[in-house]
């Protein structure tokens, strides 16, 4: 079917046009009790075109998507093709180019071994250090062989393998008769043994912590320490403000050039792009639309140095070079992480829900489980919630120097904002 | 108009029976969904337009369910081809076979669970729409979402943009075991009208929308949103903070709908049940909320996005009173936990697409009406917020706290509203808390339909929720 769509289109009104296909073979597998629910396999073909169409002489190019499937006939595709070549005459957005082949070699070739990373996960999962009182209570596994060709009109024909993997783990710590729940899902390329092991150690000594949990105290405002995954929202909120879409559109009003905080009295965060990071489920060498990607940053000391983005909205920024990166890191920290610990703060390792809105700036999130430190002693608390502004709370950012990573994000392993306002219980 | 069942499903039904009747030869069980559902994505902004066929339901694929000694798997694909049985074949069972055998190397044991009854059954259910979202005149579409979004820039000075989005799904899928043949064809559309604007280096948005199992002909109602979504950015433009603490609150609908869908809806998915993560399981029979809190759940029970006939294991649509004056009565099932729990499925067995496990979801979670006059329930209030819009929530079935973002609320003193708005507010407390903290409630009740549910933090299905007006006690920060 992928010859007949590129004869079509070939064939076709379009002036331009984009596919990208997408082979993947997924492995599940759920388990209750480390004991096996159910299992599945997965083997799907998904085709996406995009056509163009060129007007106003040259001025405008309007563009229409569309999947076509494996299941259709050359007849349905050719008319799919020509009700989106139509569509897109109606698209007026200010013209753009693709991407063109940049001369290098274009292939990512190589094969993922689905059913040896399943069984790592599944060992891995059965090898958590358990404990009469605190447990695995549920888990599923996701592992892909993804292989995504993308082709388009200019002569691009570039193909990325990859292993993409997902662990949802639930942990129970009961106590007394009572019982309470932690939740992650951890994303991957292949899986980490060890890593996962790890981070699931620290989850049970938290569930074992969220039960002797005392009510938070109303706080008002206090020093805050984010030492688990919710920290990567916070860095999203940088990475997010500095792409092209979010510039073009001005919701972000960041400059090439200027500091991204202003009257920063805390660390210069510096984001990086990053082709690859370790067992990264997006290790891909070219992003979704073809364009190599490679490294560089983002934002350095501060300061906002390169947009990124979509080929659309980076050229409605002026870029002359973009991509959409798949990996990022994050560093910038002067203090050490437990240098960080030190005097009052609130270390909140579990929200029920923590989110930073790239937009405007709003942080919210209901605490599970924190540790306060008054000073001098440390106290699992449990309830109310912390919010605040990023336009205030990101001059006070301290990072440690140590880093953690998170799938595609490496990010340090603790972050301090100071003034967080604490709804408590108490 | 109905909306007339999947022509490609009708031509593959034949062959998947064939399929059916081959895998029945090596396992105990077998049953099909097949899937054709096709649509329309439009985002018009003054900055960039774009035209696609996907939404949140647009698919075409097939799952096969088989069950072998207690033990149920699945297969999703999306290539079947009728003139090749023999490789579909082939493929199904090599690859469930390769997994069989590395459970057994990792040394995994398995449940068993009870076959799946099959009796006989047959249905067309082609529902009502206005007009089919494939014979939509898009470039028409594109015109006018144009002239709105042009029209939404008039109503505020300095906005950066105005945003207007409009899809329409048609969703067709065909359920088929040995004794049962189900087809469902129905139309659902979303739209919003969403507008921008910067004040004091900060950014703001705001969002309205509609959604309805209906075609097309709702975009007509975007127009009357350009001022409701202008006034709630000028509210979010000036809102304040809210100072933390325990305040009377009045919910709207919208945020009613909300906390339905996180206290009493996530909490009795029965699925959780299954795994012991539900509170909900000991407190069938009890209180959880106060006498004038009654809620229901199904797809029969509102006509919504997420009202089907049946559902993605072929269950009919239920109408299922969880909580009545108070009392939790039932929870909500899938297929696969009914039988391991002994009861019956109540047709809320949902998969995120072809490709996902089915698992117990929501579809529309409502409260009941009350007698309480909102005017009644403002005047009430010594000291409050009128809560509206919001942005998120998050549940904890096992433990029953609640998190709502709500996006705006309007202060009330002594029975009248200040003027001052606080934006976003986080309220959050313990379920049956809050809920036996209703005080009064509203006649008046809508459904909300717009956006879609997770299961923690993936597996996202359409639903939609609603109720009246709640008048409460809840902790805001």
């Amino acid at each position: 079917m992928l010859n007949t769509i590129l004869d079509l289109l070939r064939a076709s009104t379009a002036d331009a046009w984009e596919v990208t296909d997408t082979q993947e073979t997924g492995w599940e597998f759920y388990l209750i009790r480390h004991r096996l629910d159910q299992h599945r396999v997965k083997l799907t073909r998904h085709t996406h075109v995009k056509v163009y169409r060129r007007f106003g002489e040259g001025q405008f190019l309007g563009s229409a998507s569309a999947e076509i499937p494996p299941t259709a006939n050359a007849e349905e595709a050719k008319a799919a093709i020509d009700a989106l070549c139509q569509r897109a005459e109606y698209v007026k957005n200010p013209a753009y180019t693709l991407v063109a082949p940049d001369g290098e070699a274009q292939a990512q070739a190589g094969s993922v071994d689905v059913a040896a990373i399943a069984r790592d996960f599944l060992e891995a999962l059965q090898a958590v250090p358990e404990t009469q009182t605190e447990d695995l209570n549920s888990y599923e596994i996701f592992v892909s062989e993804k292989k995504r060709r993308f082709l388009n009109s200019e002569g691009v024909d570039v193909t990325s393998v990859y292993p993409s993997s997902m662990a949802e783990v639930v942990v129970n710590a009961r106590r007394d008769g009572h019982e309470i729940e932690l939740y992650r899902l951890y994303h991957s390329g292949a899986c980490d043994r060890d890593g996962l092991i790890q981070a699931l150690t620290e989850t049970l000594r938290y569930s074992r912590d969220k039960l002797i949990a005392q009510p938070t105290p109303a706080l008002g405002r206090a020093t805050v320490l984010f030492s688990t995954d919710a920290a990567c929202e916070i860095y999203n909120y940088f990475i997010s403000r500095m792409s092209a879409a979010m510039l073009v559109r001005r919701i972000s009003d960041w400059k090439i050039g200027e500091p991204v905080v202003r009257d920063a009295a805390g660390d210069k965060v510096t984001v990086r792009a990053l082709v690859t990071l370790p067992n990264s489920s997006d290790n891909a060498a070219y992003d979704p639309e073809g364009a190599r990607r490679w490294d560089f940053d983002i934002i350095r000391d501060g300061i906002a140095r390169q947009a990124y983005g979509s080929r659309q909205f980076s050229q409605y920024l002026g870029l002359e070079r973009s991509c959409v990166p798949g990996n990022y890191a994050v560093s910038g920290g002067s203090a050490t992480a437990a240098e960080l610990r030190t005097g009052p703060y609130l270390e909140v390792v579990e929200f029920s829900d923590f989110q930073v809105d790239a937009m405007s700036g709003d942080i919210a999130g209901e605490i599970r489980l924190a540790y306060w430190h008054d000073g001098e002693k440390t106290v699992p608390v449990s309830g109310g919630s912390v919010t605040g502004s990023m336009l205030t709370l990101a001059r006070t950012l301290r990072m440690s120097r140590e880093q953690r990573q998170y799938d595609h994000l490496l990010i340090p392993a603790v972050t301090a904002l100071d003034g967080v306002t604490i709804a408590g219980v108490e | 108009m109905k909306a007339p069942f999947s022509p490609y499903l009708t031509g593959v039904a034949g062959p998947l029976r064939g399929l059916i009747a081959r895998l029945g030869e090596r396992y105990d069980s077998v049953s099909v969904l097949a899937t054709d559902s096709v649509g329309f994505a439009l985002r018009i902004s003054q900055r960039a337009k774009s035209v696609g066929s996907d939404t949140m339901m647009t698919e075409r694929g097939v799952v096969v369910r088989v069950r072998k000694d207690g033990q149920y798997a699945e297969a999703a694909f999306n290539d079947f081809d009728p003139a090749e049985m023999d490789r579909v074949l082939a493929d199904i069972t090599a690859q469930l076979d390769r997994q069989t055998a590395v459970l057994a190397a990792a040394g995994v044991r398995a449940y068993e669970t009870a076959p799946l009854p099959d009796e006989p059954l047959t249905l067309l259910a082609e529902m009502e729409t206005g007009r089919l979202p494939e014979r939509e005149d898009i470039p028409a579409l594109i015109e006018r979402l144009s002239a709105l979004s042009d029209a939404g820039m008039t109503r505020r000075e300095g906005l950066l943009d105005c945003m207007v989005t409009a899809q329409s799904t048609h969703v067709s899928k065909l359920f088929l075991t040995a004794n049962r043949d189900l087809r469902q064809s129905y139309v659902y559309s979303e739209g919003g009208v969403a507008m921008l604007a910067a004040q004091d280096g900060r950014t703001e948005y705001a969002h309205e929308s509609v959604a309805d199992r209906a075609g097309p002909e709702i975009f007509d109602d975007l127009d009357g949103k350009l001022d409701a979504t202008a006034k709630i950015l000028a509210d979010k433009l000036g809102a304040e903070r809210v100072v933390p603490g325990e305040y009377d609150v009045i919910t709207s609908p919208e945020v009613s709908g909300l906390i339905a869908h996180e206290a009493f809806g996530h909490g009795v998915e029965m699925d959780m049940f299954v795994k012991g993560r539900a509170l909900g399981a000991a407190y069938i029979g009890k209180r959880v909320g106060s006498d004038l809190v009654t809620m229901h759940e199904g797809a029969a029970c509102a006509v919504d996005v997420s009202s089907y006939a049946f559902d993605d294991e072929g269950t009919l649509a239920g109408d299922v009173t969880e909580i009545e004056h108070g009392i939790l009565r039932t929870g909500i099932c899938d297929a696969l936990s009914a039988l391991r729990l002994g009861t019956a499925p109540t047709g809320n067995g949902k998969r995120q697409n072809f490709e996902h496990k089915v698992y117990t979801r929501m579809t529309n979670t409502v409260f009941d009406s009350g007698t309480d006059s909102l005017e009644d329930m403002i005047a009430s209030v010594a000291h409050g917020y009128l809560l509206e819009g919001f942005s998120s929530g998050m549940e904890d079935p096992k433990h029953w706290g609640i998190q709502c973002i709500v996006e705006r609320g309007y202060e009330i003193r002594d029975g009248q509203f200040t003027g001052k708005v606080v934006s976003p507010v986080v309220m959050t407390g313990y379920v049956p808390d809050l809920l036996g903290s209703v005080s009064m409630v509203s006649p008046h009740r809508e459904t909300f339909g717009s956006g879609g549910c997770g299961k923690g933090h993936k597996e996202w299905v359409k639903v939609s929720d609603g109720g009246p007006y709640l008048k409460a006690k809840a902790r805001l920060g």
